[in-house]
Order: C-alpha cells, then sequence, then structure tokens
C-alpha cells in the first residue's frame, strides 16, 4: 500500500495540518481547532491521537472506541491510565483515576489527558484565565461531569507539574494546558 | 526529478520526503512543542536529529521549523535581522529544497513561519504567525551553576537566588547589570529563559506578544516556548529599571538614526563605511525596506 492509499487521517501531510491547528488551539487555550475537512469524519479525539501518537507512547483508552485498526495505525502500547502517556477518557464519567503528573525536574512527563464531550459549546459557561489568553475567554462545553474540574484541579494544582486537557467533541477539539485556570461564571 | 541544491546542481538520489525529517522525528518534536506550549519557559528535551549543518549553525531552530512547515506555509528566515546573511539564506535555501509548496519571502507581514537568529523583527507579530528561535544556549542557570541535574532541579522549584546574587555583584562592580543580550526572563511569574541572544532591545516583545515564540537549542537539546499573552519580565531590581539599548549619541545626548530610511525607532546596526565614517542603520533590513517603499510612495 502506498502513502496515496492511506485513509486521510494516517496520512502524513493530515498530521502537519492537524498538529498546527491543535499548536494553536494550545496557544490560546479555549479556542477551537476544527478537525472535520482534515480527517474524512474520523473523531476529533482519533485525529489528536494520530497526531502525537507512535511506538515510543503508551495510551490507555477508557472509553473502548478505539478499534483494532484505529490500535494497529496508532502503533502505540497500551498502559493503566496510571502510567500512560495519553489518555482517552469519556467526559460524562468522572475519572477514577489519577494520570501521571510529572515531576518537579520534569514537569513534561505529566500525561495528556484526552476527555471526549458531547459538545464544545452549549453546556455551562466557564471562564479561563493564564498564559494564552487575553483578559479572559469564556467556553461551555456539554457533558463534561463535574468530578473532571474538581479532578483537573487537583492534579494541576503543584505547577509546574499537571496534566494537559484536550476536550474533544464529534469534529472539533479544545486545548487546556495546565496553567488555565477555570472558574464557574 | 531530483531537487536542486542551493549551488544550482542536481543532486542525484537526494530526493526526502516532505520537509527532510521523517515523520517519527516530526512528531516527536511535535509532542515536545506541546508540551512547551502547555508549559511555558520548562526547557524540553528532546532528540535533536542530525542535520545537513553542524549543530551550533541553527539546527534546533531548522528542526522546529521543520516540524511546523506544511505546504501552504510562506517562510521567513532573518540573521540578525538580515535575511540575506549567509546563514539565513543557506537555511531558506534548505527549507525551498526540501518542502516543496513552501513559498519565501523576505516580507515579515507575509510570513506564517518566521526562523530567527538572534532578533525579533520590529514590525509586531500577528496572531497567525510564529516566530522560532534559533537557540545556542538554552538555560540562563548556566553562568552559575556547572551541573545540569541541578540546574534542572533549581528550575523545578523557580530556585533563582544565585541568579540575582549575580546581577547584585554586577551592580557592585559595575554599578549597571552587565548582560547584553541573552538576558534573563521570567516566563509566567515561575521559569526564567535564556530568550536567545536577541538584545535586551527585543526583550518586551516577549511579554503580552499576539503571535506564539517557539525557541529550539539542537546542540543543547531543548524546546521552550513563550506562547501569546503570557508575561515576560526581565528580572531585575526594584531601584534598578531595566533599560533598553538607547542608541544616543554620547556627545548631543540625540538618538542616532538609520541612515538609508531615517527610522528613529529601531534596533540600529553601527559600522564604518567605505569611507571610515561611523554609521548606523536598521538591523531589521525588511523593516528599512518598508519604510523606504513607504516613504517613496508619499512622494
Amino acid at each position: 500500500m502506498s502513502v496515496l492509499d492511506l485513509p486521510r487521517l494516517w496520512r502524513p501531510e493530515t498530521h502537519q495540518a492537524l498538529f498546527r491547528r491543535i499548536l494553536d488551539a494550545t496557544a490560546r487555550p479555549g479556542t477551537l481547532a476544527d478537525t472535520a475537512d482534515l480527517t474524512e469524519g474520523a473523531p476529533a479525539a482519533l485525529a489528536a491521537l494520530a497526531t502525537f501518537c507512535d511506538n515510543t507512547q503508551t495510551l490507555a483508552d477508557l472509553t473502548g472506541s478505539l478499534g483494532a485498526t484505529d490500535w494497529a495505525f496508532l502503533d502505540v502500547a497500551r498502559a493503566a491510565p496510571e502510567a500512560a502517556d495519553f489518555i482517552l477518557a469519556d467526559g460524562a464519567t468522572a475519572p477514577g483515576f489519577t494520570p501521571r503528573l510529572g515531576t518537579l525536574d520534569l514537569p513534561d512527563g505529566g500525561a495528556t489527558v484526552i476527555v471526549t464531550v458531547a459538545a464544545l459549546d452549549g453546556g455551562a459557561t466557564l471562564v479561563l484565565q493564564g498564559p494564552g489568553i487575553k483578559d479572559s475567554r469564556s467556553i461551555a462545553p456539554r457533558g463534561l461531569a463535574p468530578g473532571w474540574l474538581a479532578a483537573r484541579a487537583r492534579w494541576c494544582a503543584d505547577f509546574p507539574m499537571g496534566v494537559d486537557f484536550v476536550l474533544a467533541d464529534g469534529q472539533s477539539l479544545m486545548i487546556l494546558p495546565r496553567t488555565t485556570q477555570i472558574t464557574g461564571a | 526529478m531530483h531537487p536542486v541544491d542551493t549551488m544550482g546542481q542536481t543532486r542525484e538520489g537526494a530526493e526526502y520526503g516532505f520537509a527532510f525529517l521523517d515523520e517519527d522525528a516530526k512528531r516527536e518534536l511535535r509532542r515536545t512543542i506541546f508540551k512547551a506550549v502547555c508549559i511555558p519557559g520548562n526547557q524540553v528535551p528532546y532528540a535533536s536529529r542530525e542535520m545537513p549543518i553542524a549543530r551550533g549553525f541553527g539546527t534546533g531552530g531548522m528542526q522546529l521549523t521543520l516540524a511546523l512547515l506544511g505546504p501552504d506555509d510562506t517562510c521567513k528566515v532573518i540573521d540578525q535581522g538580515a535575511d540575506d546573511s549567509v546563514n539565513a539564506a543557506n537555511i531558506r535555501n534548505f527549507f525551498a529544497l526540501t518542502c516543496p509548496g513552501v513559498t519565501g519571502t523576505l516580507r515579515t507581514e507575509a510570513a506564517s513561519v518566521i526562523q530567527t537568529r538572534h532578533r525579533i523583527p520590529e514590525l509586531r507579530l500577528r496572531a497567525d504567525q510564529i516566530l522560532v528561535f534559533q537557540v545556542p544556549y538554552p538555560d540562563p542557570l548556566v553562568v552559575v551553576e556547572p551541573n545540569a541535574a541541578t540546574r534542572r532541579r533549581m528550575h523545578g522549584r523557580a530556585d533563582y537566588a544565585r541568579l540575582w546574587v549575580k546581577l547584585y555583584e554586577d551592580m557592585v562592580a559595575f554599578d549597571e547589570i552587565t548582560i547584553s543580550h541573552r538576558y534573563p526572563t521570567r516566563i509566567n511569574g515561575h521559569y526564567i529563559i535564556d530568550p536567545s541572544p536577541i538584545p535586551r532591545f527585543d526583550v518586551p516583545k516577549l511579554h503580552q506578544a499576539d503571535c506564539l515564540y517557539l525557541f529550539g537549542a539542537g546542540r543543547e537539546k531543548r524546546i521552550y516556548a513563550v506562547p501569546p499573552h503570557t508575561d515576560a519580565v526581565p528580572i531585575t531590581f526594584n531601584d534598578v529599571a531595566f533599560a533598553v539599548e538607547s542608541f544616543r549619541d554620547k556627545a548631543t545626548g540625540k538618538r542616532h538614526c538609520c541612515r538609508r530610511c531615517g527610522a528613529d525607532d529601531s534596533f540600529l546596526d553601527e559600522f564604518l563605511d567605505d569611507d571610515g565614517a561611523r554609521v548606523f542603520q536598521c538591523s531589521d533590513a525588511a523593516w528599512c525596506d518598508m519604510r523606504l517603499e513607504r516613504l517613496e510612495a508619499a512622494e
């Protein structure tokens, strides 16, 4: 199979384009990265994993939504959520685990948690502040169990240690780095 | 079809994938960049790959740029503000060779990705632009602590006491802080970074910018970032204000102007002209050209 025969989600040029949108969204927490035109309908959460994962990384899929083909293309090792580099979780259920938070010396060892939600708008308003945000920015993800925000606050309490969140609905992503402070409206 | 190198010669068998690096290398760079932006100012280690130029000549910046570029990007490369010096011209040629579709430009406003050695462009960068720095020495603590593991521990705990002592000793010995470039700058209230050898003049541009700043040290294998709208404060004392280069003539007290475009607010290069006279000129060539164009259009 040549590169041209690959589904679009798994092509190098797609990963480059996805990365630039994810990078923009990371630099500006709370803004949306739209993946619809790049992935032929693949879920945005899978697009984020495709951008970052390879055989040097570990992934915990707590949603059970990844199929055998996805695992094969991701070429990523499975791990428990307590040990994984990447965690894919369902936003409707509050987390029952503690991810890797990194260490003071190597805080970049903190996990990246990809949380799927029903939608990235239409929910209760949350106000974001921190690096990448001029003054403040409001978001309203729908279908995020309250336990998630409490857990995130706990995990990110000791900067520079913490975890970085990717919120994903069907076709778009939002990044909440550990530096983003979240308050209810 | 074979790529043509900078000397205009066709090189047999020199076919590379888009952006030279293999996909695994690019993916690792992208993961590192992601974590660097998430933890502003933190030096994230990465596996710096071999580049076709020696480490220390901008390989960190090149790897960042190659991990970013896509075929619809417009790329500018500057060295001390100039697009036509040998380091910038060759790196730009390399991108043209290995990234088919990427447009090269000399104009700051036209670029989506700008790779720089030691300057931040005079024109304020927009939110849709990324500035990539080539970094020779990523760690500001190296002047006070030789052991890398100890420096890492000091960074994690934001323990910068010995850096403050160094600045204090400067004040005692010389009545001023003697760091002219690579001025230690605190990012988001925690990490202090070495902003690469940009002059003091450029340091305030890091603070609450619209664009994303990425720093790549190829030899030292570190990547770090300053996201947009992030505090970047050069460290100094309450009673010693941070000062940028003034370019004042000691005799007249007036600020020197660019001899080409007349700018009295840009960072100036000082040199001797063919007659041995001391002259000043904008260091940022694109800025100087843009001002000249505007002046000509106004006439």
